[in-house]
Parts: C-alpha cells; sequence; structure tokens
C-alpha cells in the first residue's frame, strides 16, 4: 500500500508531464510532503501561496451559498498547468494535492484521472 | 541512540531544548507544560498534548478505523511499539492516510507544546511511544510550523485563551449568515467544553477547529467561558453516550509510564 512517499513519486512517475508535486494542509498552508521541486520553483513557496488560492474559493462558494465541494482546481499557464485536487475525507483534513505539469507534455483528461486514483490512497 | 542528552536541562525554553536534543541526535521524550515530544535520532516522530485529541480519536471518530480495530492494534501492537504498522498490516488504514493523519496529529499537539514555549520539565532518554515509527519531522520543521501557525491565529483574533479554555456562547449574539463549518462548530460551544473537546466531538483536527473558534472569537459570537469550571468536570451524560477524552488521554499515559518501567 502506497504510503505518502512513493504517492508523490507516483504522481511524478505515472502522470505524463508531471514535475512537481506536493501534499499541503490548507488551513495552515503547511506541505506534508513535496517532490521535484527546483531551486528556480520552491514547492514550500508554492504550497503556501496555492493555499490562498483554495480558501478564496471556498470563501466564495461560502458566500454565494453553494453547498458544494471543490474536486479540482485547474490554471493554466503559458506553458505549465497547475492542479490543485482537495482531498475527501471524513475527519476534514483540509488537504490538497498540488501537481504542476509541462503543459507541451501533458494530457489534462488522463491526468485528471490519474490524480483521482493517487489521492484515493491518502484519504482517510 | 546517544548518552549525552544532559545539555537540554541549561536551556530557558522547549523549542530551545528541542534543537539541541536534535542537534545530539538524540532518542527519547521531552516532556513540556502541555505535552510530550518524542525523539528519534534528533528526529520528532510523535508529540501529543491533553489539549487536542489524539490520533486514535481522530481516527475513530472520524469513523476511519472502527474502535475496535484501533483498540485491537494498540493491543497486539503497543508493547512492541508497533501500533502503526499493525494498522497498516492488518488492512485497516492505508499507510498514506495513517501518515497524513499522524502528522496532523503530531503538528497539532507541537502547538499546544510550543505555543507554551517554557522551560521542559524531564527528558526520558531512550523512551519512545507505543504507536511506533510512522514519519518523522525535523525539529526545526515542529518549531518553525509551531510558530507560523500561532502567529496565523493569533491575527485572526489574539486571545489563546480560546485555544484552552472552556468556551461558550456571547449572550445575546447573532450568529446568522455564518459558513455551514463555522455554525456547526459554534453548535458544539455549550460554556463547558474546550476547544480540544469540541474538536474531538466534530471528529476534526484541533488546528482546524481552533481557526473557527478564533474567527467565531473575532465576531463576537464566542468567548471564554466566564467562571471557568474545573476543566475535568463532567457535563451529566444524556443517555451514556461514547467516550469522554479525559480517559483515554489517562490510559494512554498510563500505559506510557508502565512500559517505561
Amino acid at each position: 500500500m502506497a504510503n505518502l512517499e512513493t504517492s508523490l513519486k507516483e504522481c511524478l512517475s505515472a502522470i505524463d508531464g508531471a514535475t512537481a508535486a506536493a501534499l499541503v494542509d490548507y488551513t495552515s498552508g503547511m506541505a506534508l510532503g513535496t517532490l521535484g521541486g527546483t531551486k528556480d520553483f520552491n514547492l514550500e513557496v508554492a504550497a503556501a501561496g496555492n493555499t490562498d488560492v483554495v480558501r478564496a474559493k471556498l470563501r466564495t462558494m461560502e458566500h454565494l451559498g453553494l453547498n458544494e465541494e471543490i474536486e479540482d482546481i485547474l490554471i493554466t499557464l503559458s506553458s505549465q498547468y497547475h492542479m490543485i485536487r482537495l482531498l475527501k475525507s471524513r475527519g476534514g483534513n483540509g488537504l490538497f494535492l498540488y501537481l504542476v505539469l509541462d503543459s507541451s507534455r501533458a494530457n489534462l483528461a488522463m491526468a485528471r484521472h490519474q490524480l483521482r486514483r493517487i489521492e484515493s490512497e491518502l484519504e482517510v | 541512540m546517544t548518552g549525552a542528552t544532559a545539555t537540554w536541562t541549561a536551556y530557558e525554553t522547549t523549542s530551545a531544548a528541542l534543537g539541541a536534543l536534535a542537534a545530539e541526535g538524540a532518542t527519547g521524550a521531552l516532556s513540556g507544560e502541555r505535552g510530550i515530544v518524542y525523539l528519534s535520532a534528533g528526529r520528532v516522530v510523535h508529540a501529543e498534548s491533553a489539549f487536542t485529541p489524539d490520533l486514535g480519536a481522530l481516527l475513530t471518530r472520524s469513523g476511519a478505523v472502527a474502535p475496535d480495530g484501533w483498540w485491537d492494534a494498540v493491543d497486539r501492537g503497543g508493547a512492541q511499539h508497533r501500533v502503526g504498522h499493525r494498522l497498516v498490516d492488518s488492512g485497516r488504514l492505508a499507510a498514506g492516510a495513517l501518515e497524513v493523519c499522524h502528522l496532523g496529529a503530531l503538528f497539532d499537539a507541537a502547538y499546544f507544546v510550543l505555543a507554551h514555549d517554557t522551560r521542559a520539565h524531564r527528558f526520558r532518554p531512550g523512551a519512545a511511544h507505543w504507536l511506533g515509527a510512522v514519519r518523522s519531522v525535523p525539529v526545526d520543521a515542529v518549531v518553525r510550523e509551531s510558530g507560523r501557525r500561532r502567529a496565523l491565529l493569533d491575527r485572526i483574533w489574539p486571545d489563546s485563551a480560546v485555544d484552552t479554555a472552556p468556551l461558550a456562547r456571547v449572550p445575546g449574539a447573532g450568529g446568522a449568515d455564518l459558513p455551514v463549518r463555522r455554525v456547526r462548530t459554534l453548535t458544539q460551544v455549550d460554556g463547558v467544553r474546550t476547544a480540544a473537546q469540541i474538536a474531538s466531538a466534530l471528529a476534526c483536527r484541533t488546528y482546524h477547529t481552533l481557526v473557527e473558534l478564533r474567527r467565531l472569537a473575532a465576531a463576537g459570537l464566542v468567548a471564554p467561558a466566564p467562571a471557568p469550571a474545573p476543566p475535568r468536570t463532567r457535563a451529566p451524560d444524556p443517555g451514556g453516550g461514547g467516550w469522554q477524552d479525559p480517559d483515554t488521554a489517562l490510559l494512554r499515559r498510563l500505559r506510557d509510564a508502565l512500559e517505561a518501567l
């Protein structure tokens, strides 16, 4: 059975075009695990910053009275995709998987599908 | 394991003592006023505090593991410090899910231990937690994250009494238009329960509950109960419902003490 380390490794090996992955607690902004960051791409900073993205969207949904869950958030840059996938949990762990993809090599539909599978290993 | 673990006493704060023990690569349990941090080869492997529900409470109350399954793993794995392994090996929990929950409980407890960063009380060299090795975190990451959480909470509402005192609703205050999650937390505030007991009742991580409670305090809806009830007093049990967390914490400490003999 996959642990945190192998789940992140699987993100990078099984998903085409994936260059970095992190598991992030969006209440505190802390990365519980990161893999694949470089000195030009600080994953800890990305984790903390994307926490604000998730929180802003959750707050907006609350203001709108939308009683729904966020499944994922996709941010399209000129050469990258950033995918944020919120983990479902009964305990309300408040975690998301953050994945950076090279857009020239990535297949978005496949990436979402794979991420959903990897995510299920981490859900409580 | 090293034998040179006497220097931690020279430090005025728990965080500094942890830093010294990490530098020595020490293994053992450092007790402070609000909890215990377990080290293995200078890294934090677990932390627990009476102010936050433990991993067992989190896993069983959320329904991730049946209480029978949890206690079975504790019975079979406790003496060998392999409760975590047993949960995973017996197929009750995925390894990744255990690590995620364990880290959550570790950082929650460490927040309380380090929020009140006074001189550490005691270090038991060689002491290991019965949960066993799940995942370890560097001491400086734990200290840094605890400080960051403290700052985040203080930015919402700068009254740390909300974290530990019994909480009451402010009479006459509204509460309309609150988001669903905050309403869920607010309904648990009854003048007796503390943040830890509310977190446990909601099967929610303590830090997340603290965020909601401080927001409720900032909105003027919740405040520490005026006449502090004795913290261990039980409310009359409405229909014999379930475990009370202080009992679990006490049992856990008894077990630790017996194992240390």
